[in-house]
């Protein structure tokens, strides 16, 4: 080699080096967040996990740091039963109303939007999630008050009746929109769409116009393509956005202290027990529970086949 | 022998863009039709008017007779096998192969079995449980074969589906179509631009350009009786004559096509046959293409291609030579 006599500059020999040794260049690549989600999050998510297997001393007021299963007997008390099926009910509602708002939304993106009008979606999309989530909360609430426009444009509408039935309805119903339920599904629902239509259009997008018409040829009605070729491979997008708009329900504290009936929901719950009541056992235990349902989510999803188009 | 396809000056316009211009066309029954020609001519658009892809602007569509105009695809008896296959990833070989029987509501042992069938007809005996993304593309090519071919279409149609592949498999995969279009006696509509498939399977040729059929014939009529330069040079390579080169070479005054392969080259001493008409010049370049050598040869300006085979002569790069053809071999095109 006659280029060894001449000694190559520092920065080439670097270069040379890692270029020779391109596992080592990843690996430093990839260590600083690796060592980020190995000790930061996921060491923090076991001592949360250790937490849940203390229990609190009720005369003293203090943490026993002895494992015991006690506080998760405390947690399937049914006064703390209610609140965890109250927001898995909630997240799952939410869910399917999400998933059904988005898909025609995602489909025309997908299929039929092109150029500027692409551009005008993806804005339309994002934007909301480029003001404070506090600010579009409280927005929503004026909005739902009984002051607030739906009453009035109901009212103008001569529809006044209608807002009153759905609110005298047991249970979801309420003082006015914001004092219900419904309110709370309401805002759910919108802040969370965008987690929702972002996957299912990604999901579309790569399914070849060639496969539908390729259906169509086959004999397939419009309907029939869409139940076997589009939903199946639109599926792992549905799934993925479920995962957020689900978990993301399941763990929210501040929505239903804003809006609704003021009922307890866990992340509102885990919030006043670490908070004023001082129970972290518990409020680990409580936070263990979203954990739990979104692993036996993914398990039944993976089961029906939601992950075979990956 | 009746008539399977048939256009009465159908259009399609894309806006200011005359995708297919005014095209009128009769494929026979049991036919192997090409469709050929460069991207952009509209043969693939012709082939989509067919399938219900796509509708004409003007002009009417019969399929056997029936008019097929606002039929949608699900409505047509014709099958499609895509460029890209179009295979479903979600579903198996077998799954894919038998979607079309699915959906007529055919019991599943029943579509099972014809899916068994139309993959053992294109050779994938065994393969029902893999899934396409485990396929090779050649494999993936008689999946999408098999899945049209088990709806017992009465035309089906091919849109570039050798492309992909290389060159042996698309040789083969040729020889196949081929067997199997003797075998099944149904109609193929073939969309390519590759002129050496065309004219190797193709029953009769339609060669397109610019949205219009610029000649339609056998493979053999459209290679030796070209009507356009257009034509001439697409359809394998030729020597298109001026009008001038060609008067002064005892032929008509007009374009005139010439085949490589008809032009005999003559070294020094060589005598041409009688009544043939003769040439020379200097040669220009010599290529090496295996069984053939390509001459090029410069004739006071107009560059002729002939075609001699390997190991026949040694032709000295860039000396003199002459070159003789047979008035007959020269085709009088139509004037442009």
């Amino acid at each position: 080699m006659s280029s060894s006599s001449i000694p190559a500059p520092l920065h080439r020999s670097v270069s040379d080096f890692f270029y020779r040794n391109s596992g080592l260049l990843t690996l430093l690549f990839i260590l600083p967040p690796l060592l980020w989600i190995g000790i930061v999050y996921v060491g923090s998510l076991f001592a949360l996990l250790l937490q849940s297997f203390y229990s609190l001393d009720e005369f003293s007021g203090l943490v026993v740091h002895e494992l015991t299963l006690a506080t998760y007997g405390h947690l399937f008390e049914s006064s703390n039963m209610v609140i965890v099926l109250r927001t898995t009910v909630m997240a799952t509602i939410v869910t399917i109303a999400s998933a059904i708002v988005s898909f025609p939304i995602a489909y025309y993106a997908a299929r039929y939007a092109k150029g500027g009008w692409k551009a005008l979606f993806y804005l339309a999309v994002m934007m909301p999630l480029w003001s404070s989530y506090l600010v579009k909360v409280y927005a929503w609430k004026l909005i739902l008050a009984k002051e607030g426009i739906i009453t009035w444009v109901a009212e103008k509408l001569h529809l006044g009746f209608v807002l009153e039935t759905l609110l005298s309805v047991p249970v979801i119903g309420g003082s006015s929109l914001s004092f219900s339920y419904i309110g709370t599904f309401l805002v759910f629902v919108y802040i969370w769409l965008p987690y929702m239509i972002l996957p299912t259009q990604a999901a579309l997008e790569r399914v070849p116009g060639s496969l539908i018409e390729a259906s169509a040829d086959l004999g397939a009605t419009p309907g029939q393509s869409l139940r076997t070729v589009i939903l199946p491979l639109a599926l792992p997008g549905v799934i993925a956005g479920s995962i957020f708009t689900f978990s993301l329900t399941l763990g929210d504290y501040i929505i239903p202290q804003i809006i609704g009936n003021s009922r307890p929901f866990i992340g509102s719950t885990v919030y006043a027990l670490q908070g004023t009541a001082g129970d972290i056992p518990l409020a680990a235990a409580f936070t263990v529970v979203p954990i739990v349902i979104m692993g036996i989510y993914l398990v039944i999803a993976r089961r029906l086949g939601a992950f075979d188009a990956l | 022998m009746s008539i399977a396809v048939n256009f009465q000056n159908v259009s399609r316009h894309f806006g200011q863009v005359r995708a297919v211009d005014g095209v009128t066309l009769d494929i026979e029954e049991g036919e192997f039709f090409a469709m050929l020609g460069p991207s952009g001519s509209g043969k693939t658009t012709c082939l989509r008017l067919i399938a219900g892809f796509d509708q004409p602007s003007t002009g009417n569509i019969r399929i056997f007779g029936e008019i097929a105009d606002g039929l949608p695809p699900y409505r047509r008896n014709v099958n499609t096998v895509f460029q890209d296959y179009a295979l479903s990833p979600h579903m198996t070989v077998g799954a894919n192969v038998a979607y079309g029987l699915m959906i007529k509501g055919m019991p599943r042992s029943e579509r099972e079995q014809k899916a068994r069938e139309a993959l053992s007809l294109v050779k994938l005996n065994g393969f029902e449980q893999r899934r396409p993304g485990q396929l090779s593309g050649g494999q993936r090519q008689r999946v999408a074969l098999a899945r049209a071919l088990v709806n017992k279409p009465r035309v089906l149609l091919l849109d570039e589906p050798l492309g992909a592949l290389d060159l042996k498999l698309r040789e083969q995969m040729q020889e196949e179509l081929r067997a199997l279009h003797h075998d099944l006696g149904i109609t193929f509509v073939f969309v390519t631009h590759d002129q050496g498939e065309a004219l190797s399977m193709a029953d009769r040729v339609a060669i397109f350009n610019e949205g219009r059929i610029v000649q339609i014939g056998t493979p053999s009529e459209v290679y030796e009786r070209p009507h356009s330069r257009f034509v001439a040079s697409f359809v394998g390579s030729s020597n298109v004559l001026s009008p001038d080169f060609a008067a002064a070479n005892g032929g008509p005054r007009a374009w005139t096509s010439l085949r490589p392969e008809k032009i005999d080259v003559l070294l020094p001493g060589e005598i041409p046959k009688t009544g043939q008409a003769i040439v020379s010049g200097q040669v220009s370049s010599l290529q090496y293409q295996g069984a053939v050598v390509r001459v090029a040869v410069n004739v006071a300006g107009t560059r002729l291609v002939a075609t001699v085979p390997t190991g026949a002569k040694t032709i000295p790069d860039g000396g003199t030579v002459s070159l003789a053809w047979d008035r007959s071999s020269a085709v009088v095109m139509e004037p442009e």
